[in-house]
């Protein structure tokens, strides 16, 4: 039990020291508690909360590199809104974060129960799949950039080869739809292990006693995998497709590196249109009013996720 | 215990130790300044992965010179050029990075408050160097001065494979952007397509205003504040555009990075390029056969003239600089005749001088596949004119809105509908210039 220092007085004992005092304040619940969390508020204050503010501040005003700008109110949201390459924007964003999670869900699933197997070299081949997460996005992606390169691509050599397609093949990064294809799949091919090993680690945790009882009761492969896996790994899918969501609709570098928004605007997502209106351009108001446009519905979205997640 | 106590005391120094430390680095970062030991003057330079390797290894040869003379150290920090501007516009808002930097087209009137004014370094060099070309001095001269010193251009010819010509039954290349047209009709029959890029690219840009000039096209009024983009000539540029798009090139011009032409003339495949030297430079480097079946020619023409929008670099110092006098002494430095014609030896005639006097280099006269090349600065006009230069330009540019009028175009956009699009881009550009003058 701690002796107080009036407990000391009284006793003729001398008083503790600073440090003493300043240990026993310290190792107070209530102060000892706050203090270990403070660098963790600093952290999120210094590299989270002050650069978002500092966007939104952007976004109201009519701030350009080196200019300070007025407060411009919602101005800039207005601007953007009515410019034809923003709203070209919002929709690639709907249609390649759409596709893309579509994709990544199905094969996610589907590659997550291929690993469950007992299959041989289990870990390695686990490893490996990992591989396109680990890989930083710009380099991976400049191999990407050869593979879809106009001359050299090395996809429609393949394809052409075994007479899938005839010469000279699509030009991947130069028809609108054929360029939006080329970033989703490459998108997908990025994000589909962390799809693949977060179910994973779900299905783990399904007891084998479930699908035993199942299969008793003569449930078919699908019928086990519809009415016993899936609901049970629905949490786990829950975080996953939050998180993928927030990723894919914010990807930059894939899009920056294959197209730089191109043909014509139509790969653009937000972030790149950011970039090149908030810093090629200098247009900070406009570029933070981009970037930061579709928030409130990402923070609606994670809102009713995170609650139905709970529920679950 | 005996044992622990050895241990505390080292525990105690050590935190002293780190304490007296942690101290002193927060003492330097909060004065901005080395400890006494370490200061020695460095000086910083931002420029772009060039084309011709060799040029930038020439160019650091000569920081390192100009250190040893004057006791300083010049670090030579290169990107690629398409990732500057988001450095430069970075380096500008957080007022800090590198000392100077390569500054492109309309940047000097993009950045002009934030840029150390050379009035003096421009007047002294330009003395000696027998003056400036125009089209040079008119990117880096704002309303309030000198705001970069023009560095080099380059020169934006026709590069064309002279065997692809000749197996055609040609027996010049085009003078015209007409006669490019009729003779890539042929020459993609033959397998040998032309190629301009008609994507997110600088080259892009480069094309585009000389295609539009020699027809009498504008994009500015030369108030530099009305748009003049809808206009029959614009008209008849887009259909020009998208007639060789159809007939003498290939799709894959819309994927196009800025070396893309490059590698599609190195390929064998390619028979007409509108670009610098580098890929020549690059098969001669690389010892590739092509090499003897490239040549070049000064740009084409049309009705209105020929002209060409070479692209214009030169240095700028920032305000937030404290080495503008060691930077002003390094840029006089490089531009001594000694080290410019070093420098352009490296380049391989890529690096054209803005400085009449320094035109003159035997480089150019000793290879008939480069006589041509200065002619070129008759031709040259910065971008946007007639308009003068101006941030809302570089915008334009930045923000790729000719090239993507174009692109519109070829994709199927009615031609009238396409300008109306680049008028209103146009229109939001120059508001963005009215709002921060």
């Amino acid at each position: 039990m701690a002796v107080g220092p009036r407990v000391l007085e009284a006793a003729g004992l001398p008083g503790p020291g600073r440090q003493s005092r300043l240990r026993e304040w310290w190792e107070q619940e209530h102060v000892f508690g706050y203090g270990l969390i403070v660098p963790a508020v600093v952290l999120l204050v210094a590299l989270v909360a002050f650069p978002f503010g500092m966007a939104i501040y952007f976004s109201l005003s009519d701030y350009w590199v080196g200019s300070p700008g007025a407060f411009v109110g919602l101005t800039n949201y207005r601007d953007i809104l009515g410019n034809e390459v923003f709203r070209q924007t919002l929709q690639n964003s709907f249609v390649f974060t759409g596709i893309a999670l579509s994709l990544k869900v199905v094969l996610g699933v589907w590659l997550a129960m291929l690993l469950s197997r007992n299959l041989r070299f289990k870990r390695i081949i686990r490893g490996i799949v990992l591989l396109p997460f680990v890989i930083p996005t710009a380099l991976s992606t400049l191999a990407w950039l050869w593979m879809f390169d106009s001359l050299y691509s090395v996809v429609n050599w393949t394809a052409i080869r075994v007479h899938l397609i005839s010469a000279p093949g699509p030009n991947w990064l130069g028809q609108a739809e054929y360029a939006m294809a080329a970033v989703i799949a490459v998108n997908v091919w990025r994000g589909l292990p962390f799809f693949a090993i977060t179910v994973l680690a779900g299905l783990m945790a399904v007891p084998k006693e479930f699908h035993e009882a199942a299969e008793v009761d003569g449930a078919s492969s699908w019928g086990r995998f519809w009415y016993v896996t899936l609901p049970l790994i629905k949490p786990v899918l829950g975080v996953v497709i939050l998180f993928s969501t927030i990723f894919t609709f914010g990807d930059f570098n894939i899009v920056q590196v294959l197209t730089r928004g191109g043909p014509i605007n139509t790969t653009h997502l937000f972030a790149t249109l950011a970039y090149q209106v908030g810093l090629s351009g200098g247009n900070l108001g406009q570029g933070a009013a981009i970037s930061l446009f579709i928030f409130p519905l990402l923070a609606l979205v994670v809102f009713f996720q995170l609650r139905y997640i709970r529920k679950e | 215990m005996d044992q622990t106590a050895p241990r505390s005391i080292a525990r105690r120094r050590f935190l002293r130790t780190a304490a007296g430390t942690t101290a002193g680095m927060a003492s330097w970062l909060a004065l901005h300044k080395a400890p006494a030991y370490a200061q020695k003057r460095e000086l910083t330079f931002l420029s772009w992965n060039h084309f011709v390797p060799a040029s930038d290894d020439e160019l650091r040869k000569q920081a390192e010179a100009f250190g040893k003379a004057n006791n300083c150290t010049v670090r030579v920090d290169t990107m690629a050029h398409l990732q500057m501007p988001a450095k430069i516009a970075a380096e500008a808002q957080s007022q800090s990075g590198h000392d100077m930097y390569r500054t492109a087209g309309a940047d000097p009137f993009l950045y002009e408050n934030l840029l150390v004014t050379v009035d003096d370094l421009v007047a002294k060099v330009g003395k000696q160097g027998g003056g400036w070309y125009s089209f040079a001095e008119q990117s880096c001269q704002t309303k309030s001065g000198w705001k970069a010193i023009p560095w080099f251009w380059v020169s934006f010819p026709g590069t064309y494979n002279m065997a692809h010509f000749k197996k055609a039954g040609f027996d010049h290349p085009p003078k015209t952007w007409d006669e490019l047209l009729k003779q890539g009709k042929v020459l993609k029959k033959q397998g040998n397509p032309v190629g301009i890029p008609i994507s997110h690219c600088s080259d892009a840009h480069s094309t585009y205003w000389s295609v539009a000039w020699s027809q009498g096209a504008k994009v500015l009024e030369a108030d530099g504040k009305t748009p003049g983009i809808v206009s029959d000539k614009t008209a008849a540029v887009i259909e020009w555009y998208k007639e060789l798009y159809k007939d003498a090139m290939e799709p894959e011009v819309l994927s196009w990075d800025d070396a893309g032409n490059n590698r599609f003339i190195l390929s064998g495949k390619g028979s007409w390029i509108h670009n610098p030297v580098s890929p020549y430079n690059a098969a001669l480097a690389n010892k590739q056969p092509i090499a003897d079946d490239i040549n070049h020619h000064n740009s084409p023409g049309g009705p209105a003239g020929i002209h060409s929008a070479p692209p214009n670099l030169s240095m700028g110092i920032w305000k937030f600089s404290k080495n503008q006098e060691l930077a002003k002494e390094f840029i006089a430095y490089l531009f001594q005749k000694q080290n410019f014609d070093a420098w352009i030896v490296a380049s391989n005639a890529f690096n054209h001088p803005p400085l009449k006097n320094l035109a003159d280099h035997p480089i150019w006269a000793r290879n008939p596949k480069f006589a041509m090349l200065p002619k070129e600065a008759e031709y040259a006009h910065p971008r946007g004119w007639p308009a003068k230069p101006s941030e809302a330009v570089q915008r334009i540019d930045d923000n790729y809105i000719m090239t993507d009028m174009v692109a519109k175009a070829v994709n199927g956009m009615p031609t009238k509908r396409a300008m109306d699009w680049a008028q209103e881009q146009i229109a939001l550009a120059v508001k963005g210039q009215l709002k921060v003058g």
